[in-house]
């Protein structure tokens, strides 16, 4: 009989609380239930504690320690990008680099002569009107004469000026006339100008062909500057004419530059080494360039296993106004890289064996999103004109091709033709030097824009080398290496050898150590999440069912809480309207209403349990037979019930 | 006592049956376990029961899943790497300075007498084939004996296939048919190609009329290492020829023919301090001959340097004397240095480098370090204990070092396969070194043995590096020194220093200068340490399960207390279901059992259980008939129960 009413009480209940779990009727219940029965500590605390100022020292420790909670993951989610280097080295058989040997002088100059010798005429005339220099008096009467008959064209291009204490006046070296000078002053030497320097600064002029009030004037503090740059302005433009063909056959064959090679203990020769045009060094030798799909390993350390090379340099065949240092240059790279001996070349001196030591090593960065580098270079929009794997070397060379190639209409020499597009030369282009000068002071001032196009490559190969030099041959020596070696160079050259003539080279590993540096993901999901897991768990004791929890209680439940309350609000309204116009109080709505509020009723954790517990003892006696058990799971209302006065009124309001 | 009544009780509990079931166990266990999840599955509504219930295994298996590939990850043993730079006191390196060439010219002269001859002779008819009778019938008779062993051959191969192999000395040309021709890579594409080769014989100890007969019949015995270039064939041969001679030299001769420290040194400045030749430590370097090392730490402490700068290192001159140099068996003059560690071996042919004469030579030293973890994070070895290969440098007193290692393989190799040891390497006891007379088919043995690729792999594999790796960086420059107008005194005063003579004895050709020093950052780290340690280990599991489940290693306790709780219920449920088969033989007797206690105590606790396991509306069902009054369900008495009804069954 008893269990009549409670039954009813509870199929009410269930009727108009549809939703299952905390069935609280308001907030502030569903808040207190939630924290009674969260898995993180501290909001319990809350709840629990009796006094105003613990609660409040606890709402602020709790509160705090969500905070740092959002601080530290903040801080690790921020910090997840990072990389750990690592360095490993290993002990192995290397692969031997491919060493590529140039001479310094690109071309033959005795071979060169049918092209050159109007533009060397030209320059020995400036120098000596200038500098009152020069090599033969005969010599030099009769191209003086050759001079004023022909007129010059390189003059006519572009006028070596010399100027008079930055008066803006100069005069012409070749007529002698003083001219007002217009245009832009470029300094090449330095940016500070010592102009109350008794020195004349000499220079030259480039206009725009098309429009002869755009010059730009290039001032040097220093005459071998200027002839220099003058010179190779010239003979930039006529190189530029000769097809490749030709040019290989004018520099330097493989058996005129190897004499003697040596790899690894054993003998090797020409076949060993790639010919490599280079537009400014000529023909180019790469050693183990990995063309014919083998590449040479050591394993061995050492000079004696290394590649050990004599090089006939040939000084007496050297362009006296091109290249003013004798000797050779190498640079030691991968088989994938291109060589830019220009740049990064180390020289090698005659009549010396130069020792050079490597030491390897390999170096990986993470791309992205850990660092801006680029594995392929495909992702960079610069068309890689050079036949080899992407380096930021190449994609800078590749931007100023394109740059130059698109506003001065062609391309530059010393690097490789894009499609469609040829090397520039002033009898087609009698403007690109003024172009190119224009172009070259942009980029350097990295107002192209290739700077920032062009990003590292992530993984690198790099040999450091150790270079000392010994004297070779040695004083003792030299009588019969020289003989023995001019025969070695074969019939062709009966004359003996001149020791300042050759090079002695070795490039060898000094170990096999390869030191490999690489970065490594620092943190991985796993981590982040325990990482996760360790903060929450420190400062609350929470875990990703805390978080469910949170998600449920202040989402879900207090938001159909919400929800209830407008749909009950709206409910009373209407039965209102309905009873204002019936005229008759319906008794339900108001019954449930109170059923809810009621506080006998709301304080339970479980309002199900307890409502059919509680509910019958006002019905049947005031006065509780026995007081209810103890059990451990109602232990919490204990505590609840004696807190009821407070939360209660904060419930209701 | 305890004992006793433990062994009592359980044996009370045996007889009894469980006092929980399964269902029981689990549901206690959910409710009071400490982990976050199985909490939920228990006290919500059927709905949310099922999906907590998947969320919980969802987490657990996450969890398992994670704590896979930590501990996988820590068993990978990474490291992460630190760099420190910049200065500090630092040990100034050990500085090893040779002669590029070993010995004095003047010295050996009476050893070599034969073999300059012979190579003057053999030079000669290489360069004028057609004029070589004349200038030998002037001298005396040349002593072909050492040719004999190895002669030096031109090998023409405008034919490929028969190469035409002419002896310098014997102008008979040979035919070269068939045989071991080591024609390393020397296919000749285009003809026309004429190659000095050396021949190297494989004598069959026995005599040296053997050796002659090898180029004619023994091709089996023979091979011809080509050199394209004949500098390079006439010197190596000289190298092979002299080595053999000098091997048999003993090694106090050899001492005194190389260069002395007095004469070699000539003066010496470290730091402010002024310091001579006696500061160097003498080794016999077989490539060098004598060499001396400054600071090698093997008596006294190492030499701390404090200061960056050239003014606060090493400042040397040498006299390498080029007048006096082998004419053939070195082409590069200059001295030979080498920075390295205190203690350790220098390796000047690997990591040595040259100084030139007549210039003054600036080496400006960084200090580069690798301090590396040993095994298992990498494979290293700390001092080449447990490296298999026995370390032949260890009679210097050197700690261990991969070169080190990779020339005692070679040696030991070089043993085993040819029975004499290398004249470039130490000695085993109780081995000699190679020469022509003893050993007359070495060279054979040694060249095939130095190109096989095999037995360098070998080597390779069998050494391991150190853990902690040193490397000396320099920047090396030079510049003339003296200088034109010094030149005068300061050869006057060295002459004068070194010879006690008023004459200048020093000219450019031999004087060198050396300024070794600290540069202004002098050291490099690269430490290693451990990426993953175990604390690191422990903190991301507890992280990981504390992230999903909010568990420690408290909840693994329990579940293991639960699975042994489970254990011993199901022991129990075997024991009672054993007695249950003997009860029902004996029911044939008695048909009508009374019930035992287990099941008096199961119906009675069951009662309490379910009330709490079911949740709410079975409660409110078996509520009614005793409201007032539920027989008391507390946890604590749970065990209770047993022990009250314990006497009580005994008593029946």
């Amino acid at each position: 009989a008893a269990a009549a009413p409670g039954k009813k009480i509870t199929a009410r209940i269930k009727r108009t609380l549809p939703v299952r779990g905390p069935q609280a009727p308001t907030l502030s219940e569903l808040m207190r239930w939630y924290c009674l029965n969260t898995n993180t500590h501290g909001c319990r605390r809350i709840v629990v504690s009796r006094g105003r100022l613990r609660r409040f020292l606890w709402i602020l420790l709790t509160l705090g320690a969500v905070g740092l909670i959002l601080w530290q993951c903040a801080e690790l989610l921020v910090n997840y990008y990072s990389a750990s280097v690592s360095v490993t080295v290993q002990f192995q058989k290397l692969p031997f680099p491919a060493v590529t040997i140039c001479n310094i002088n690109p071309y033959k100059y005795s071979s060169m002569k049918d092209y050159l010798s109007e533009l060397d005429k030209e320059t020995k005339k400036a120098l000596e009107t200038f500098y009152g220099f020069s090599e033969g008096k005969s010599k030099v009467r009769r191209s003086v004469d050759e001079w004023n008959s022909t007129g010059s064209d390189f003059f006519e291009q572009i006028p070596l000026l010399k100027f008079e204490d930055f008066s803006k006046t100069a005069t012409d070296l070749r007529s002698g006339q003083k001219r007002k000078i217009e245009g832009n002053v470029f300094h090449k030497d330095s940016s500070i100008v010592n102009s109350g320097d008794s020195n004349d600064i000499i220079g030259f002029q480039l206009c725009d062909a098309n429009n002869s009030s755009e010059c730009a004037i290039y001032t040097f503090s220093s005459g071998v500057n200027a002839i220099q740059e003058w010179y190779k302005l010239h003979y930039m433009n006529i190189m530029a004419q000769i097809p490749l063909e030709t040019k290989e056959k004018l520099s330097y064959s493989a058996d005129d530059l190897l004499l003697t090679c040596f790899f690894d203990g054993l003998s090797c020769d020409k076949r060993h080494f790639t010919r490599f045009h280079h537009p400014l060094h000529g023909n180019c030798y790469t050693f183990n360039s990995g063309e014919n799909g083998t590449i040479l390993s050591t394993s061995t350390g050492g000079s004696e296993y290394g590649l050990q090379v004599v090089l006939y340099i040939g000084e007496a065949d050297y362009n006296p106004f091109l290249v003013t240092s004798t000797g050779a240059k190498i640079i030691v790279h991968d088989q994938n890289e291109y060589p830019f001996i220009e740049d990064i070349g180390t020289e090698i001196e005659t009549a010396a064996a130069t020792s050079i030591g490597m030491h390897f090593t390999r170096s990986r960065k993470l791309s992205k999103p850990y660092s801006d580098c680029t594995e392929t270079g495909a992702d960079i929009p610069v068309e890689n004109l050079y036949n080899k794997s992407y380096s930021l070397q190449i994609c800078l060379h590749s931007c100023f091709q394109k740059a130059m190639v698109d506003s001065c209409g062609c391309a530059q020499y010393a690097q490789p033709l894009p499609a469609g597009a040829e090397y520039c030369n002033y009898k087609k282009n009698p403007n690109w030097m003024y172009c190119y000068y224009r172009l070259h002071e942009k980029f350097v001032k990295e107002q192209l824009g290739c700077q920032q196009i062009c990003k590292d490559a992530c993984s690198f190969k790099e040999w450091a080398l150790t270079t000392s030099i010994a004297q070779w041959p040695s004083t003792v020596s030299e009588d019969w290496m020289l003989r023995v070696l001019s025969w070695d160079k074969g019939q062709k050259i009966n004359k003996k050898l001149n020791k300042t003539d050759l090079a002695n080279l070795m490039v060898f590993y000094k170990d096999l150590n390869e030191r490999f540096i690489s970065e490594n993901p620092a943190n991985t999901l796993v981590i982040l999440l325990s990482n996760f897991g360790g903060q929450l768990g420190l400062w609350m004791s929470c875990s990703v069912v805390c978080v469910i929890e949170i998600v449920e209680v202040f989402f879900i439940d207090s938001l159909s809480i919400v929800m209830r309350r407008q749909w009950q609000k709206a409910k009373k309204w209407w039965n209102n309207r309905k009873r204002d116009r019936a005229g008759k109080a319906p008794q339900a709505g108001d019954l449930e209403r109170q059923g809810h509020d009621n506080p006998v009723c709301i304080d339970e954790d479980l309002p199900t349990f307890n409502t059919a517990l509680r509910l019958p003892l006002p019905q049947d006696s005031p006065l509780p037979r026995t007081p209810p058990p103890n059990y451990s799971t109602l232990r919490l209302e204990a505590a609840f019930t004696e807190q009821l006065p407070d939360t209660l009124e904060v419930g209701q309001r | 006592m305890n004992l006793k009544k433990y062994f009592v009780r359980a044996l009370h509990r045996l007889q009894k049956g469980p006092g929980y079931t399964y269902k029981e166990l689990l549901v206690w266990y959910c409710d009071n376990t400490n982990t976050h999840g199985p909490k939920r599955i228990i006290k919500e509504g059927p709905k949310k029961k099922f999906i907590w219930f998947f969320l919980t295994l969802l987490f657990a298996s996450l969890v398992f899943w994670q704590w896979g590939i930590l501990i996988n990850t820590y068993l990978s043993y990474n490291v992460t790497s630190s760099l420190s730079i910049g200065f500090k006191t630092m040990k100034f390196p050990a500085v090893t300075v040779c002669n590029a060439n070993p010995f004095k010219y003047s010295e050996v002269k009476h050893l070599l007498k034969e073999l300059d001859r012979l190579i003057e002779a053999a030079l000669e008819r290489i360069l004028q084939p057609t004029l070589g009778n004349s200038s030998e019938s002037s001298s005396p008779p040349l002593d072909l004996h050492l040719w004999h062993q190895i002669p030096l051959v031109l090998i023409d191969e405008h034919d490929k296939d028969n190469p035409v192999i002419l002896d310098i000395f014997e102008s008979n040309l040979n035919v070269f048919a068939g045989g071991n021709q080591t024609s390393e890579g020397n296919q000749t594409s285009a003809g026309n190609e004429t190659a000095v080769g050396n021949q190297t014989s494989e004598g069959n100890q026995t005599s040296v009329g053997n050796e002659s007969a090898c180029s004619h019949q023994g091709s089996d015995n023979c091979t011809y290492r080509n050199f394209t270039s004949a500098a390079q064939a006439v010197t190596e041969w000289y190298i092979l020829q002299s080595t053999s001679i000098l091997s048999k030299v003993p090694l106090q001769e050899r001492i005194r023919m190389g260069y002395q420290a007095e004469d070699m040194i000539l003066a010496c400045l470290y730091g402010a301090e002024p310091c001579n030749y006696k500061n160097f430590t003498q080794i016999y370097h077989p490539d060098h001959g004598n060499c001396y090392i400054f600071n090698w730490g093997m008596d006294e402490e190492a030499l701390n340097s404090s200061n960056p700068g050239a003014e606060f290192g090493l400042k040397l001159i040498l006299d390498i004397s080029q007048q006096d140099y082998i004419p053939y068996l070195s082409s590069a003059a200059g001295a030979r240095l080498m920075l390295h560690q205190q203690k350790s071996f220098p390796f000047l042919k690997d990591q040595g480098i040259y100084a030139m004469a007549g210039t003054e030579t600036s080496i400006g030293v960084l200090v580069d370090e690798l301090e590396r973890m040993g095994y298992p994070y990498s494979d290293c070895t700390m001092n080449g204990s447990d490296v298999p290969v026995k370390n032949l440098y260890s009679q210097y007193n050197t700690s261990y070092s991969i070169q080190a290692c990779l020339r005692s393989c070679f040696q030991n190799h070089m043993i085993e396969i040819c029975g004499c040891g290398h004249y470039m390497f130490p000695l085993p006891e109780g081995v000699n070194y190679c020469n022509n007379e003893d050993n007359p088919g070495w060279a054979y043995c040694y060249s095939s043995l130095r190109s096989s690729i095999s037995d360098r792999q070998i080597c390779i594999d069998s050494c391991k590096e150190t853990c902690n790796d040193t490397q000396y960086k320099m920047t090396i420059s030079m510049a003339d020194w003296p200088s034109e107008a010094s030149e005068d005194w300061i050869f006057h005063i060295l002459s004068y220093e070194r010879d006690m003579s008023t004459n200048v004895t020093l000219d450019r050709n031999g004087i060198i200068k050396l300024n070794i020093y600290f540069q202004e950052y002098n050291y490099r780290t690269i430490s290693e340490s451990a990426a993953t340690t175990i604390v690191w280990l422990l903190s991301s599991l507890g992280g990981q399960f504390g992230f999903w489940m909010g568990g420690s290693v408290l909840c693994l306790i329990e579940f293991g207390e639960i699975i042994i709780d489970s254990l011993w219920i199901t022991i129990i449920n075997v024991i009672s279901w054993c007695k249950g088969l003997k009860q029902k033989r004996a029911q044939a007797r008695y048909p009508d059992a009374p019930p035992t206690v287990s099941e008096l105590v199961e119906a009675h606790t069951n009662l309490g259980f379910q009330l709490e396991d079911t949740g709410v509306l079975p409660r409110d069902e078996a509520l009614p008939p005793e409201p007032g009054t539920p027989p008391p369900n507390y946890d604590s008495l749970r065990v209770q129960p047993l022990d009250v009804l314990g006497p009580d069954s005994d008593a029946e």
